[in-house]
């Protein structure tokens, strides 16, 4: 029974690791903006794209395959660099104050600009570049022989979620985007530059997205049509923690990654259903997910 | 039947124009749909009535609607198939076209879902200028084609579709598949396993999850049961079409510790799974099975001894294909053009256009040298033999196809950089299909130990 039990819960952490990456972003974007970014999933796969293309860049020039891992750290940082103030300025910064429905189609416009330009750019074929993986080598846990990567990520990950709250509660640039998330009005008058808290908040959400995605390339491939499958999952994550929520997405992720390998292990044609099954269970008594509460409308 | 359809499209012109006398009352929108309908129709029969007379005047160009994934994960399998259409009708056009009409194909990207392909079928249907269809890649969209292609009257052959009940009850007068189909190729694997393993004791599946995996994964299981009754299934997973990461599924695999673990996921998925299984250990502690395997030979790294086929008999490298000069100048003109030697979807479409080209002849052969209408095209198709790069595709009278099928395991040689297949054996097409008409499932479990003894051993095609 153990020997099946370990397996379980460290797929089920490594899944989530992964789900958590995909979903943070978002989290992140809609807390601060408010924004339903319907392109994080794209924005997610531009870094798996990058990311495996710097990683074929140093394998083909045959320099040190170490560098991979920084390579990864720095397509994250490349994509939010390039999109974060260029999405934020020139798209959605006209989305604030509109209805959900405008946010939604316009960041759906981008969302389907950016997958064809994927297309455009790296084809249609899948891409995987595995180095990272490689170089650290397997453990062989409970009889089941596991990637070092994968365990990796899931520490990676706990990183993450103690990074971004270390980050909002003890930084300035965090209690910025407290007092923007608390009371924008009120901010803005006090003389905070909202306008710059939006577009670190929205680019630190790229970076989320893009590391994500960059993360996932060693252990996955990365072709036309991820971002959506990502997009959808992080909605699903990102409501069943409740939307803006971080310790939320964390939680959910690891609710998700749980009912996804348990699926696989015991009811396998529920594998599909099962992330959207938690969604709905948790929904049903928390209509705005575990972390999430009701908010009042301003008119 | 046919008086009854013309009734029904002349009554909807009719109330069509009816319509359109009353559009100063304006037209509400079921009734503009009607319109357009109405319109449809009368172009239909427009086109109906105009094509038998052009049919037999040789047209300027011979239009093929050519059906396969050029966008998605699956573009991993279908563009080794456009690449393939793309170099020989290239050469058939070199060579004066098609009994001296060049060809023009116009490919749909079978990526857009069943309703997409639809309607895509139907746009080119409309054109009698394309008068065959190569159609289609995935097996959800033969299925979805099928009914169309004998309602619209217009001959369709599958280049790559593989379930069997494309055409299981036998009444299809335009559609043909001159490939095997998930009955012979999957028991060929079972016969194969048996043969090389023969104390197989537990088997794990992990197969996409739609009709070809799910139909494989019956067939397969079926023909080792009534081969070997005490093998056990393990472990079925149907992972979704295109997913990314298989790292639960494999250790769901790991922790089951098969004897063999069989799989027909392809295409991305196919790369990813190896790519993600091979360091984990699957291939050193099971037997693996990747029944299309041969797909990812030169693009990953596989180990020696897996359990590889081309479902079919569509390998480059065959003895068969090695003593055929056409074989190995197509191989290597695809080596030029596109980097790799061809897989086998690129010979199965490649071996379908030669297989087109053939009907054509031998409609014009015997109609007295007139270009053949649709129905004359696919009275040729039937009950056809055509010499293919790689070995004879037969039709059958049910227009399923008997190809024989090739498999070994993977091995490494010094000629090539990447694995090949080795210890191979072919089976005969029709050794493995059962009667047309006979259920095969119920066939499959008919066969005894004794039928996969008659059959040729590993090692015995060289």
């Amino acid at each position: 029974m153990l020997n099946a039990i370990i397996p379980l819960l460290l797929d089920s952490l490594a899944s989530a690791a992964l789900i958590f990456f995909a979903a943070v972003g978002l989290t992140l974007v809609f807390s601060v903006l408010r924004v339903l970014n319907v392109a994080h999933g794209s924005l997610y796969s531009i870094g798996g794209y990058v990311a495996a293309s710097i990683c074929l860049f140093i394998a083909s020039r045959q320099l040190n395959p170490y560098l991979s891992f920084a390579a990864l750290l720095f397509s994250a940082v490349f994509v939010a660099a390039i999109f974060g103030p260029l999405i934020e300025r020139g798209l959605v910064r006209w989305t604030y104050g509109k209805s959900e429905a405008v946010q939604i189609l316009i960041t759906f416009g981008l969302f389907l600009i950016l997958e064809d330009l994927q297309r455009v750019i790296f084809g249609v074929q899948s891409f995987y570049e595995d180095a990272p993986m490689r170089l650290l080598g397997t453990t062989s846990i409970g009889g089941v022989v596991y990637l070092n990567y994968q365990i990796l990520l899931i520490g990676m990950a706990l990183l993450v979620v103690i990074g971004l709250r270390l980050l909002i509660n003890h930084t300035r640039l965090g209690r910025l985007i407290t007092a923007v998330v608390t009371d924008r009005e009120m901010a803005q008058s006090i003389g905070i530059d909202t306008n710059r808290i939006f577009i670190l908040a929205f680019s630190l959400g790229v970076f989320l997205a893009a590391l994500g995605g960059a993360l996932a390339t060693p252990t996955s491939g990365i072709a036309p049509g991820l971002g959506a499958d990502t997009m959808v999952l992080a909605f699903a994550v990102a409501a069943i923690g409740g939307l803006g929520q971080i310790e939320g997405a964390a939680v959910a992720s690891l609710i998700v990654g749980l009912a996804r390998v348990l699926a696989i292990y015991l009811a396998p044609s529920l594998d599909a259903v099962a992330p959207y099954a938690a969604m709905l269970a948790v929904l049903l008594f928390r209509p705005y997910g575990l972390f999430g509460s009701v908010t009042a409308r301003r008119i | 039947m046919a008086f009854k359809g013309i009734s029904i499209v002349v009554a909807r012109c009719l109330s069509s124009l009816e319509l359109l006398f009353g559009l100063h009352r304006g037209l509400s929108q079921a009734n503009l749909r009607l319109v357009a309908d109405g319109l449809a129709g009368a172009l239909a029969i427009g086109v109906a009535a105009a094509t038998p007379a052009a049919a037999q005047e040789k047209p300027g160009s011979l239009g093929l609607g050519i059906f396969t994934f050029t966008s998605g994960p699956a573009a991993a399998y279908g563009m080794p198939g456009k690449n393939a259409a793309d170099l020989i009708i290239e050469e058939i056009n070199a060579k004066g076209g098609i009994e001296g009409v060049p060809v023009r194909a116009t490919y749909v990207d079978e990526a857009q879902g069943a309703q997409g392909v639809i309607a895509e079928y139907r746009r080119l249907a409309a054109d009698a200028q394309n008068q065959v269809m190569v159609a289609a890649l995935s097996s959800a969209n033969c299925l979805a084609l099928a009914p169309l292609a004998e309602q619209l009257e217009v001959p369709t052959v599958g280049w790559n579709c593989d379930t069997h009940q494309l055409l299981i009850d036998g009444k299809r007068k335009y559609v043909f598949r001159p490939n095997g189909n998930t009955v012979p190729e999957f028991i060929a694997y079972a016969i194969y396993l048996l043969d090389r393993k023969p104390d197989v004791k537990t088997v794990a599946i992990i197969n996409p999850d739609y009709a070809f995996g799910h139909d494989a994964a019956k067939i397969f299981t079926a023909a080792l049961k009534a081969l070997k009754p005490d093998v056990e299934i393990v472990a079925e997973l149907y992972p979704k079409l295109g997913s990314p990461n298989y790292q639960t599924e494999i250790s769901r695999l790991a922790t089951a510790r098969p004897d063999v673990v069989f799989s027909n996921l392809w295409g991305a998925d196919l790369e990813n799974f190896v790519r993600q299984a091979a360091p984990r250990g699957i291939f050193t502690s099971s037997q693996v099975i990747l029944a299309l395997g041969e797909t990812v030979l030169q693009r990953v790294p596989l180990p020696d001894g897996v359990i590889v086929g081309v479902l079919g008999d569509g390998w480059w490298m065959s003895p068969d294909a090695k003593a055929n000069p056409e074989t190995a100048k197509f191989a290597e003109r695809y080596k030029a053009r596109f980097g790799e030697y061809p897989v086998f979807p690129s010979i199965k479409m490649a071996n379908t256009l030669i297989y087109v080209k053939a009907a054509y002849k031998a409609a014009m052969q015997k109609n007295g040298g007139k270009w053949p209408t649709r129905a004359e095209l696919a009275d040729a198709m039937k009950g056809s033999k055509v010499a293919t790069l790689t070995g004879t595709a037969q039709t059958r009278a049910d227009n399923d196809g008997l190809v024989d099928q090739i498999i070994g395991v993977t091995v490494k040689t010094p000629a090539q950089q990447f694995p090949v297949i080795g210890d191979m054996v072919r089976y005969r097409g029709d050794s493995l299909m059962p009667q047309a008409g006979q259920d095969p499932l119920a066939w499959i479990s008919t066969l005894k130990p004794e039928f996969a003894k008659s059959l040729p051993k590993p090692g015995s095609y060289k």
